[in-house]
């Protein structure tokens, strides 16, 4: 697996589209957010912004760029190349994975730690390192699923769509207008209850047995997208 | 003959919805054997063949590799090395850093210079994948799959687009993993490779074995043909002989050297010159036209 992670790095940094949509635009999105914090905050809160910024990270960094690996992978018959030698299925899809994930959480740490240094420590670290990890499992869990309907990297532009957009919309419309109305829709919607646990993690005021209940919607969009993913994903093109 | 089959293939089927790609397929391959699977294309070789690599899963039937599932892929890839058809290498990933990595998780034992040196893509070792040409991936196909000198080698259209060079060459490798004991299983186009170095081939013509056996066996089903033209005037010959459209005739024979003799002892009491005159035993490539032939008369599904 790790053997496969390596490579995959090397192919990251050596093919700049996707350094620049996985590493350079999440980036600038979230410097912006950041730079203009007064103006976010006072229409949301300070944790509306790290949780915009984390989906950004998510959607676009993460999310968006496994779906175009995976299917770059399939259309160049890497994967099946993989598939003929002794590695496992689950090795192998971890090996592909695992750097942008690292990228990921490194970005979103350094992001969120801008965020800190600009205006000011969150109310709860752990939760809020909970949210991450439940909002990246969550992302890779969709990618899986969205590489199986995915046949080219072009393709991967129009599928990935619904749902990186969708969940920094979720994660707009909740951070700027909380959950006490439509609670459970909103906390049911993918990426919703993250966005709920990150805005109780930043901004505080919240006892955290309730908070850590909203790792359950997103943990069972994991295994919805999982299942899914055992599908429909696919190892080579269709011809 | 006492060890089992390298390769158990028993009543295999493979199904893609209406279509029936491989029916009722069964054959053995030995220890230490070459065997040729050939066909028309869309015969469904390369189906079968990704059945017993273990790419796919048959719709029915059992296939045994080193008495294990090809499925199981930790059991049974460290053991064998697979050429597919098409090349399947990271554009983005450099000749060395492919080999490395492809032949790293095969499990096996081997250094990166010295199956390039195989190949001889010892100087593009440092060249991208998307920088090689046509040949030179086969090459580098053909890299991987003998890393660490596999007891088991699947080479599927090995030559295709190489330079008669590089095809002697690989012939060559093969030629000494083969003396090591390795099992090869080979498809290909080109009819001379296998008739030379194949033990046994499967000729496959719509899912199943038209025919099997030996080259010789495959073969001898098949006339041998006498070919020559004759100047005019001329007698009659001694054999009954068609006329071809540019004016030679041919024997076609089942007894090749008792025919010969008669024709060229009647060349010789009757003075005859035997222009251009060729003798020889059927080809594969005869058998595989005689295949083509047989496909025209029933209706096409």
């Amino acid at each position: 697996m790790l053997s496969i992670a390596l490579s995959e790095l090397v192919q990251i940094f050596r093919n700049r589209l996707v350094l620049v949509t996985s590493l350079i635009m999440p980036a600038a999105v979230s410097a912006f957010f950041i730079y203009q914090h007064e103006g976010f905050a006072a229409l949301g809160s300070l944790g509306y912004i790290a949780a915009v910024v984390m989906f950004t990270v998510g959607a676009f960094g993460l999310y968006t760029a496994a779906v175009t690996t995976l299917a770059a992978r399939r259309q160049n018959l890497f994967l099946k190349r993989l598939r003929s030698t002794a590695a496992g299925d689950t090795g192998i899809l971890s090996g592909l994975l695992l750097p942008l994930t690292v990228i990921s959480l490194v970005q979103v740490t350094v992001i969120l730690t801008a965020l800190a240094v600009v205006t000011g420590r969150p109310d709860n670290v752990p939760l809020l390192a909970a949210a991450v990890l439940s909002m990246v499992i969550m992302m890779l869990g969709l990618g899986l699923a969205t590489a199986g309907v995915t046949n080219s990297p072009e393709h991967a532009q129009v599928t990935t769509l619904p749902v990186s957009l969708g969940v920094i919309a979720v994660a707009s419309w909740i951070g700027l207008s909380g959950t006490e109305e439509l609670t459970l829709l909103k906390r049911l919607l993918p990426g919703g209850s993250v966005t709920e646990l990150v805005l109780n993690a930043w901004n505080g005021g919240v006892p955290v047995a309730d908070s850590l209940i909203l790792l359950a919607p997103t943990l069972s969009w994991v295994v919805v997208a999982v299942a899914l993913a055992s599908r429909i994903f696919r190892w080579e093109p269709r011809r | 003959m006492s060890s089992p089959p390298v390769i158990d293939v028993r009543s295999l089927n493979l199904t893609y919805g209406d279509f029936h790609a491989v029916k009722d397929l069964s054959f053995q391959v030995e220890a230490g054997e070459l065997y040729a699977l050939l066909g028309t294309n869309g015969a469904g070789k390369t189906s079968a063949l990704e059945i017993v690599e273990g790419h796919r899963a048959p719709t029915s039937g059992t296939v045994r590799v080193f008495g294990k599932s090809p499925r199981d892929r930790r059991a049974v890839r460290p053991r064998m090395g697979i050429m597919l058809q098409d090349s399947g290498f990271s554009p983005d990933l450099t000749v060395r850093e492919s080999v490395r990595l492809i032949g790293g998780l095969t499990q096996r034992a081997d250094r990166v210079e010295r199956v390039l040196g195989i190949v001889d893509l010892t100087r593009k070792a440092g060249t991208k994948v998307a920088q090689l040409s046509g040949g030179e991936k086969r090459r580098l196909d053909f890299a991987t799959a003998v890393y660490g000198a596999p007891e088991l080698i699947f080479l599927d259209e090995p030559t295709t687009g190489l330079d008669i060079q590089s095809r002697d060459h690989l012939w060559d490798a093969v030629d000494r993993l083969r003396e090591d004991g390795s099992t090869v299983v080979l498809t290909t186009h080109y009819l001379e490779e296998a008739q030379q170095r194949a033990d046994r081939v499967g000729l496959m013509h719509k899912g199943t074995f038209h025919r099997e056996g030996t080259v010789a066996e495959l073969t001898r089903t098949l006339p041998a043909a006498i070919q020559f033209s004759l100047a005019a005037p001329a007698p009659a010959p001694p054999l009954p002989a068609t006329r071809e459209g540019d004016g030679r005739f041919r024997v076609e024979t089942f007894s090749l050297q008792e025919d010969l003799h008669t024709l060229l002892r009647w060349a010789q009491d009757h003075a005859v010159e035997l222009r251009g005159l060729q003798a020889g035993p059927t080809r594969l490539d005869d058998v595989f036209r005689a295949l083509g032939s047989d496909q025209t008369a029933p209706a096409t599904s």
